[in-house]
């Protein structure tokens, strides 16, 4: 008896869940869930963002549109862990990605590589 | 689990079924933003991890009804290296500033009003309450809305009265000591971007995919 409930119900609730709301666009691995861990938890950024690279790898591998700020989000990652050539790298796949995010990518990028320019010629 | 489903159930039948009075969305479809700007939090209840997990809720909500949404912890990153901090200190930015920093057709503020546990008679309450604003990069606002969203967990276990109310009690300490936020934030981002009939309109990458 229980079980007749909970399969009518399930069934209703699948059903009414496609009538109401249209279905995701993006997949978005462990985006969201890894983001507020990693924000309670520090130590987490960095699998973090390899999880965000792998899922990635993943869509780009079938072909499958990376969701919207997963490139910057891994590019900014990078940054913070002192990795600036991944960061261009990654804020340039955004920048192509999404024409939305053209000002923001074209002015990170610009303002990283004059910052490495400037290192080296301090090197020199 | 089972406790989740009907969760899920009663907050998606409110949903679908209640019919407020529609909104004037004439200013939003005069500026049709395609990006949206979500800047960090600003907190009004006591725990102090509430802005970053209100925060990583919104993108997928927001970039599944169509619009470019500026990632959250770049955003963060960038306005920190800017040297804004509070949530508090950058809602009193003008817009035009903001939206001109990051290029971006406009900022969402959300700022969140309750987000608690109350123990009351064997029960575990928990209560979110979240204030969202859309403010076009011209610094007109497009949209606002207010969501308040409770949840007690329940007992699904039946046998004798006493252990009945000994597993509510155990349920209830166990909800009040840790609080699970989370579906319940999601939910209420998904009510109002998504679900609501006052949700924002279908963004530029909604439409193009529709069949």
């Amino acid at each position: 008896m229980h079980n007749t409930i909970r399969i009518v119900f399930l069934t209703a609730l699948a059903l009414s869940t496609t009538a109401c709301v249209a279905p995701g666009l993006y997949q978005w691995g462990d985006y969201e869930q890894g983001l507020y861990s990693a924000y309670k938890d520090p130590t987490q950024v960095e699998s973090l963002r390899k999880k965000i690279e792998n899922h990635i790898l993943e869509m780009e591998k079938t072909g499958q549109k990376v969701a919207p700020g997963l490139y910057a989000e891994v590019g900014t990652f990078y940054l913070q862990a002192g990795s600036p050539d991944q960061a261009i790298a990654m804020y340039a796949k955004e920048r192509d990605a999404w024409p939305e995010s053209k000002g923001l990518m074209t002015a990170m990028i610009q303002n990283l590589e004059k910052r490495q320019k400037a290192k080296q010629e301090s090197s020199k | 689990m089972k406790n989740l489903l009907s969760v899920a159930v009663a907050i998606f039948l409110t949903a679908c079924v209640a019919q407020p009075i529609k909104k004037d969305l004439s200013a939003f479809e005069a500026a049709a933003p395609r990006s949206i700007l979500v800047v960090p939090i600003v907190n009004k209840a006591l725990d102090v991890d509430a802005p970053n997990y209100v925060l990583a809720a919104l993108p997928v909500p927001i970039a599944d009804k169509g619009y470019y949404v500026f990632p959250v912890n770049t955003t963060k990153f960038v306005l920190e290296q800017e040297g804004f901090y509070e949530g508090d200190r950058i809602h009193q930015e003008p817009t035009p500033v903001l939206a001109r920093l990051f290029d971006a057709d406009s900022v969402l503020y959300v700022t969140i009003h309750r987000w608690d546990a109350q123990y009351v008679f064997f029960t575990t309450t928990v209560t979110v309450e979240f204030e969202y604003r859309l403010v076009s990069r011209e610094g007109v606002e497009l949209w606002s809305e207010k969501k308040k969203l409770a949840y007690q967990p329940q007992n699904s276990t039946s046998g004798p009265p006493l252990a009945q109310l000994l597993s509510a009690v155990i349920n209830a300490a166990i909800t009040r000591a840790a609080p699970n936020y989370m579906p319940l934030t999601q939910q209420a981002n998904r009510q109002v971007f998504i679900l609501s009939p006052n949700a924002i309109p279908d963004g530029p990458y909604r439409t193009t995919q529709k069949k």
